[in-house]
């Protein structure tokens, strides 16, 4: 955060981390990503900018137009393809690139939610957000990036107005985690905004109904 | 019928009671509880125009009340973040009792014995309808004009309708033979409302004989309606207004009771009152009938003895309660036709009397105006040829629950029987639980108006059985000049805000600032020594007089 505000104005959506890439899907809306090592790329994601709650983009063209597919990391999931196993690796290191499609090494998979489409300017920064189910499918090996603060408040304002429509076809996909992820959200949209933004109270009472209801849910009150 | 009407709901399906069905709408028809809906149905081959009152309005499709948790944040701002659409989301399920449709044979309701069915359409009852058919007006149509018919009240209209729109015209001679109660709290419009019906029955339209039995000179206004243009006939009539002043109000003794005799002595002994009772019946047995309290205490003497001690006794209570207290006189009486004739209204202001003297000449009143009813019913010589109207504020002090008092003897003879020789009584009162419960119930109509207290709710509840439960709900949160209108003047209760008065109302109350700041300046202009020397302190640091 204390990175964004100077330099990072209008962060450029090129030039952002890339976080991993799909290799399955659960449904229409909800993606498995393997997260990016150093084997896989230049630069990859450090903790944080894969954590629980990051919201992320992936670039689509449709129809001539480019688009930003937005979404939120809900999970993540180690598999460790050697658990269980005894005895001697029979496998070296280097050779899981020639097994495509199984993970055979250590890896984090990342659950990520879709919440809406963005169209992509020609500035790099993204317009007219909505919080529509994304139509189009995604794809498996599609890059996915980690979505910066400033984008993830542009894609969250409608109207001067800060919006979350997505918010129950991401509880039902986060499942028991819902709750905690739209927390997470929360705390980054207000993090972003002014204190004085009226947006702030509006947010507040967001939160509180989101957690009443998981609290409800889970038989705590 | 009235062409199209535009539907506002749809039946669900029945609800509690056997009477009772739901229906649903949505939030941009605004039904409240005690509107009135219509419906049709098919009863012996006949489509009729059911009616029924809505009774409880509850949402079952709305924003959360977690929406509501900032104060300053509205609910519609919260939806709009979470993207729920908040135009026409809402929906209501209401319900509703059917009332019956009105049977132009019977002129009244009758019950179709059968609920809607659920996906019936309901509309919202047209107003011409509502008013031929909520009062029991006896017209042979579902729709009338109202205005036309003689002899009805123009009271107010539903209050749940714009002012109005369906206004509810009662019919007088019901009211007027069956008795009628008006019940509410202290400020709620009882004299007002009061008022409003006696210059109804003024009109020429009517042309009452009514009389205003007025402890707290609330009437003073009433005046107002000789010789004001609503209320001449076009044969030259012109209501008369008479103020019957305490000074005016005589009770000749003869036509007291051995009752109210006894009831005005202080504590005669069991000697006394039989010498008392012999003597006084031997008195009313003479023919004359102008005899006092020395007639009394001769007859006496000559029974028992110049010293007889009882004697002596009772003489000195007789003077003092019967000879010393103005109100009696050993000829003087109110003549009765200066104080009934049609077109006439009364108003025997006794404001200046004490409770008990209110009593007194009320009881007598009453007996002889009921014994004059009598006579003419049975075709003998009358004073009074026509029926008359008689109405009591403070109800509670002439026919009290508790039994103590000598007029309640004739109120109850009266609202029992009176209906048959032309004498009604209109109860007003405050305090229902303290009227006798055979008085209230014998009160055929009645206007309820807003009333807290739940002891005096109860009262209504049980005395009232026009009056149901849904409509008696609403009592305590009426606002003066809203009523609840029930009984035999109504084929069903509704719920309406009284008409403004035609003439000013005279019972404001007194406002206590204005008094207190006149009567300082009054004390400002007296003389100051008389202060100072009365109390004799020469450092007063008091405001003195500048004069
Ligand atoms: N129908 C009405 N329209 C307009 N104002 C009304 C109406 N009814 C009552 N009010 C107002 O309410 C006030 C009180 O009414 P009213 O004097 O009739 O009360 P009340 O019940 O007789 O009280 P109390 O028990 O003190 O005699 C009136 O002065 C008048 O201002
Ligand atoms: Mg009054």
């Amino acid at each position: 955060m204390t990175e964004s505000a100077t330099e990072l104005d209008t962060p450029d959506l090129d030039s952002c981390v890339r976080i991993g890439s799909i290799v399955s899907s659960n449904s229409h809306l909800d993606y498995v990503v393997e997260i990016f090592k150093e084997r896989d790329c230049d630069r990859p994601p450090e903790l944080h900018e894969r954590e629980f709650g990051q919201p992320v983009f992936i670039k689509k063209v449709i129809d001539g137009t480019e688009h930003a597919v937005m979404g939120v990391i809900y999970d993540t999931k180690l598999v460790d393809p050697d658990q269980g196993r005894t005895g001697p690796r029979l496998a070296q290191d280097d050779q899981a690139q020639f097994t495509p499609g199984y993970i055979e090494e250590r890896t984090t998979l990342a659950g990520v939610a879709l919440l809406g489409t963005a169209v992509v300017t020609d500035d790099r920064t993204i317009a007219d957000p909505t919080h529509r189910m994304p139509r189009w499918t995604l794809e498996v090996d599609d890059t996915v990036y980690h979505c910066p603060d400033e984008v993830t408040v542009s894609f969250h304002t409608v109207d001067g107005q800060i919006q979350l429509a997505y918010l129950d076809r991401l509880i039902d996909i986060a499942g028991d985690l819902g709750a905690e992820v739209i927390v997470a959200l929360i705390d980054r949209l207000r993090r972003m905004l002014p204190e004085d933004d009226p947006n702030q109270r509006v947010l507040d009472v967001v939160e509180q109904n989101i957690e009443w209801q998981a609290h409800e849910r889970r038989g705590v009150v | 019928m009235s062409g199209k009407q535009s539907v506002v709901g749809t039946v669900a399906g029945p609800g509690e009671d056997p009477n009772e069905f739901v229906f649903v709408t949505p939030a941009d028809k605004s039904i409240k509880t005690g509107e009135f809906i219509t419906y049709t149905v098919s009863v012996d081959g006949e489509n009729r125009s059911v009616f029924a009152r809505v009774t409880n309005r509850e949402l079952i499709r709305g924003l959360p009340d977690g929406f509501l948790a900032d104060p300053e944040v509205g609910p519609d701002t919260v939806a709009a973040t979470l993207g729920v659409p908040t135009d026409d989301t809402e929906l209501y399920r209401l319900t509703a009792t059917v009332i019956g449709y009105y049977d132009t044979d019977m002129t009244t309701f009758a019950n179709p014995r059968q609920l809607p069915s659920p996906g019936t359409p309901l509309s919202i009852a047209p107003d011409q309808q509502l008013e031929t058919v909520l009062p029991n007006l006896g017209c042979e149509t579902d729709s009338a004009d109202v205005t036309e018919l003689d002899g009805t009240a123009h009271l107010g209209w539903l209050l749940n309708r714009p002012s109005e729109a369906t206004n509810i015209h009662i019919p007088i001679k019901e009211f007027a033979s069956t008795h009628l109660a008006i019940l509410a709290s202290t400020g709620s419009g009882k004299s007002y409302t009061a008022s409003v019906l006696i210059e109804e029955m003024m009109r020429p339209g009517s042309r009452a004989s009514l009389l205003v039995f007025d402890p707290h000179g609330e009437y003073d206004s009433l005046a107002d309606i000789q010789g004001h243009d609503a209320f001449q006939g076009e044969d030259g009539y012109d209501p008369d207004v008479v103020y019957y002043d305490p000074e005016r109000l005589r009770v000749r003794i003869s036509e007291l009771d051995i009752g109210d005799v006894m009831a005005v002595l202080d504590n005669p002994s069991n000697r006394m009152q039989e010498r008392l009772s012999t003597a006084w019946r031997a008195m009313q047995r003479r023919e004359s009938r102008t005899w006092g309290v020395d007639e009394l205490i001769n007859e006496m003497e000559a029974r028992y003895g110049d010293d007889d001690a009882s004697v002596g006794a009772l003489e000195w209570r007789l003077r003092r309660s019967i000879e010393r207290n103005d109100l009696f006189h050993p000829e003087d009486n109110v003549p009765l036709d200066e104080i009934v004739d049609p077109g006439q209204c009364t108003v025997l202001q006794m404001d200046t009397l004490d409770r008990w003297n209110q009593q007194l000449i009320t009881t007598v009143l009453l007996r002889r105006m009921y014994r004059e009813r009598l006579d003419a019913v049975r075709d003998r010589d009358s004073e009074i040829g026509h029926p008359i109207f008689a109405l009591f504020e403070e109800g509670h002090r002439f026919a009290p629950a508790s039994g103590d008092a000598p007029s309640l003897d004739i109120m109850r003879t009266i609202t029992s029987e009176g209906r048959k020789f032309g004498f009604g009584l209109g109860i007003i009162s405050q305090r229902p639980s303290k009227i006798d419960q055979d008085v209230l119930s014998q009160c055929g109509t009645q206007i309820s108006m807003q009333i807290k207290n739940p002891n005096d709710q109860d009262a209504i509840k049980n005395s009232v059985e026009a009056a149901g439960e849904d409509v008696l709900r609403e009592l305590p949160g009426l606002t003066p000049g809203q009523a609840v209108v029930s009984g035999d003047a109504m084929n069903t209760p509704a719920l309406i805000q009284v008409r403004r008065r035609r003439t000013e109302h005279g019972a404001e109350s007194p406002d206590v600032i204005e008094a207190w700041r006149e009567a300082y300046d009054q004390r400002q202009r007296e003389p100051a020594q008389s202060e100072s020397a009365d109390f004799g302190e020469g450092d007063s640091t008091g405001v003195q007089s500048l004069d």
